[in-house]
């Protein structure tokens, strides 16, 4: 399908469709026959939804054969169809590109945020149904070297359970694996037992910061080994501060939340970034002022929200709705910067 | 705005399917004329359907941002174009800004009578507007013209015509370009290739091209004139709208248009423009919404003492056509 949509295509349709790309001519056809067919996406079919600790899901997709095989600690992009509406998010593949060569299947480890605006949806994908997902994007992968000392925190277990994974069909260095969470919430237990005993050259501890105290403690026991690290942003920035001081090689993936200003009432800047310039914005003018503030010229009309002549596209970050005081998506989406205010640092297209 | 969800998009899509369906069966159709000429009057009417789905249930309801909530890549207001000698881009500046935000404030928003007719004691009467009846027939067969010339302000951009108010933001050798390439993309695509496909029935396709197109201007121009210039529409001055609020805004959406009753096909065939009342008041909801919310708007209407402009298609047209006659005389 690919093929049919080229920059040859899309000159045709424009010449005669009217259309900027022959996708967006056709697409909603298309998507007769093939449910949920998005240009510029590939199409996965759910598998199985699994709760598999409190407020984590597992979920197994089926990928479209042209999808390109990830490599063990990659991440996607999952697209769903939330209520008539787009929702992306990403997140790291918990299985090995072994399998996904093989069955086409691979497995994503979620947990569910209460006040989300995606992960609480996933509970009601059925079996069967479509959503889309980007190719594998990332390059924390495992190092070919020596001795490894995995670090992780939380739902930071996924990208090495695929490596995991992946090292019982090729041959791998020492890895010894620190893995936190709150007592009894660590994800996968018995997966990492049977990992370690086909393994021989694999081990693990699970670790509580409540009862055996920060990951600092272990850190000195390491010191001749590569580390990887993958958890929430303090959980990284204590490894990483540590290591640095110590120069001891590290890789690193880590995730956050968009750390919310939702109240609103006092005073605040946050960091805007339009395509490539940067400056700081407050959370009490609409965007649109202060982009003008900053001699960036945007278009612009009515300043009430009405004729859309400012609309910009965001590419992260989270805006309010000046008018109904509703908070935006975390990502990518049309936005009216007159009747918008950043509550985050916000990205947008220039 | 609450319920708008899924049904609005697949509603959308399935509009757009319809369109893709209609547009090229009847392109096909244009070409059997050669079997039987009653074909070739399928395909016309279908190419002229697909035409005005597309111009005014598609084009005109996405450019406006009515789905842009649903994230789509090319079902937004940025990324739509039309089937019409109009540039999208340009339209949806003067449309949306212009006739929008200044809706009827003679001076602001261009739209009322389009430069060309009086259509009100606001302007004062020459000579030409007594043959203006004529002046509007002519805008009607040519109106994807004449919204492209317009929507372009075509008298400042070529003659250098310049008012003091404006601020255009857009360069005028911009415009220029887009007026000139969207408009000769649509000639050529619709009066030589698909012509030159049909090979020696090049004539009928064309023939067919200019009726389909004909018969969509005669339909949007009578439509959008109905939801404008009916007898009870009021104008207002640039003096009256200063410093107006947000509920005034409202009181002169609510003045400055017109409905038309119909049924469930004619709605969709006039995008919703039925209701354009509800349009002025909502220019983003998702316009079938439109069928929704009228009995409430109505009801409020009713409560403030304000006129609610509706009737039937029949009452509507001739009240226009009274409107455009009586300015044509001082």
């Amino acid at each position: 399908m690919s093929l049919i949509f080229n920059p040859l295509t899309n000159w045709f349709s424009k010449q005669f469709f009217h259309h900027s790309s022959m996708a967006g001519y056709l697409e909603p056809v298309i998507q007769l026959f093939k449910p949920s067919w998005r240009d510029g996406y590939y199409r996965a079919k759910v598998l199985s939804v699994t709760l598999i600790a409190n407020k984590t899901v597992a979920l197994e997709l089926k990928t479209e054969s042209r999808w390109p095989t990830h490599q063990a600690g990659q991440h996607i992009e999952l697209t769903i169809d939330i209520n008539g509406r787009l929702s992306t998010r990403v997140f790291t593949i918990a299985s090995s590109p072994n399998q996904a060569m093989h069955e086409g299947v691979i497995r994503l480890v979620i947990k569910q945020q209460d006040a989300g605006l995606f992960t609480p949806f996933l509970s009601r994908l059925t079996v069967n149904a479509w959503v889309n997902i980007s190719k594998p994007k990332g390059t924390f992968l495992l190092p070919q070297s020596n001795a490894v000392s995995l670090f992780a925190a939380g739902t930071g277990i996924t990208p090495f359970i695929a490596m995991l994974h992946q090292a019982l069909h090729e041959v791998a260095q020492p890895i010894h694996l620190f893995y936190y969470a709150k007592p009894n919430a660590h994800l996968l237990v018995a997966e990492l037992e049977s990992l370690s005993n086909r393994l021989p050259n694999f081990t693990f501890t699970l670790l509580s910061r409540s009862i055996d105290g920060d990951v600092v403690k272990k850190l000195p026991d390491c010191h001749n080994t590569h580390w990887m690290v993958c958890g929430p942003n303090d959980f990284h920035k204590t490894i990483r501060d540590y290591a640095l001081m110590h120069q001891q090689s590290l890789s690193s993936e880590h995730f956050s939340l968009v750390d919310l200003h939702s109240t609103g009432d006092e005073k605040a800047h946050f960091q805007v970034d339009h395509g490539g310039i940067k400056f700081s914005a407050d959370n009490q003018q609409p965007l649109l002022a202060q982009f003008q503030a900053n001699n960036i010229n945007v278009p612009y009309g009515c300043g009430m929200g009405i004729c859309h002549q400012c609309q910009c596209v965001k590419k992260k970050g989270v805006v309010r709705d000046i008018r109904t005081g509703k908070l935006s998506d975390y990502g990518e989406e049309l936005i009216q910067l007159c009747v918008s205010q950043v509550v985050s640092d916000v990205e947008f297209k220039a | 705005m609450a319920k708008v969800g899924e049904q609005d998009a697949n509603y959308i899509r399935r509009v757009i399917v319809m369109q893709r369906i209609l547009e090229w069966s009847g392109r096909i159709l244009l070409v059997l004329g050669f079997v039987s000429p009653w074909l070739w009057l399928v395909g016309v009417l279908a190419l002229a359907t697909a035409k005005i789905l597309d111009n005014m249930e598609i084009g005109h309801n996405v450019m406006h941002g009515q789905y842009d909530w649903m994230n789509d890549k090319h079902i937004n207001s940025k990324a739509y174009e039309w089937d019409i000698a109009c540039d999208g881009k340009s339209w949806n500046r003067v449309h949306n800004f212009e006739h929008h935000t200044y809706t009827n404030i003679i001076g602001k928003d261009r739209d009322f009578g389009y430069g060309l007719l009086r259509l009100s004691n606001d302007f004062r009467w020459r000579v030409k507007n007594l043959w203006q009846f004529f002046t509007y027939l002519n805008l009607s067969v040519l109106f994807q013209w004449g919204v492209s010339y317009h929507e372009l302000a075509a008298e400042r951009v070529f003659f250098g015509k310049k008012k003091d108010n404006r601020d255009y933001k857009v360069p005028h050798s911009e415009l220029k370009t887009r007026f000139f390439s969207k408009g000769a993309r649509q000639l050529i695509k619709d009066y030589l290739i698909f012509p030159l496909l049909a090979g020696p029935f090049f004539l009928w396709v064309l023939i067919g091209n200019l009726i389909a197109n004909l018969l969509r201007n005669l339909w949007t121009s009578t439509i959008i004139f109905c939801g404008h210039f009916t007898g009870d529409v009021k104008t207002f001055s640039e003096k009256e709208c200063e410093n107006e609020t947000k509920g005034q805004w409202y009181y002169r959406q609510a003045l400055g248009s017109s409905n038309i009753k119909g049924s469930n096909w004619f709605h969709v065939l006039t995008g919703h423009l039925s209701f354009q009342i509800e349009h002025h008041l909502f220019p983003d909801m998702p316009a079938k919404r439109y069928r929704e919310i009228a009995p409430k708007v109505q009801q409020v209407f009713l409560e403030h003492g304000i006129q609610y402009n509706t009737g039937s298609f029949l009452k509507q047209y001739s009240s226009v056509v009274k409107r455009i006659l009586r300015y044509s005389l001082p």
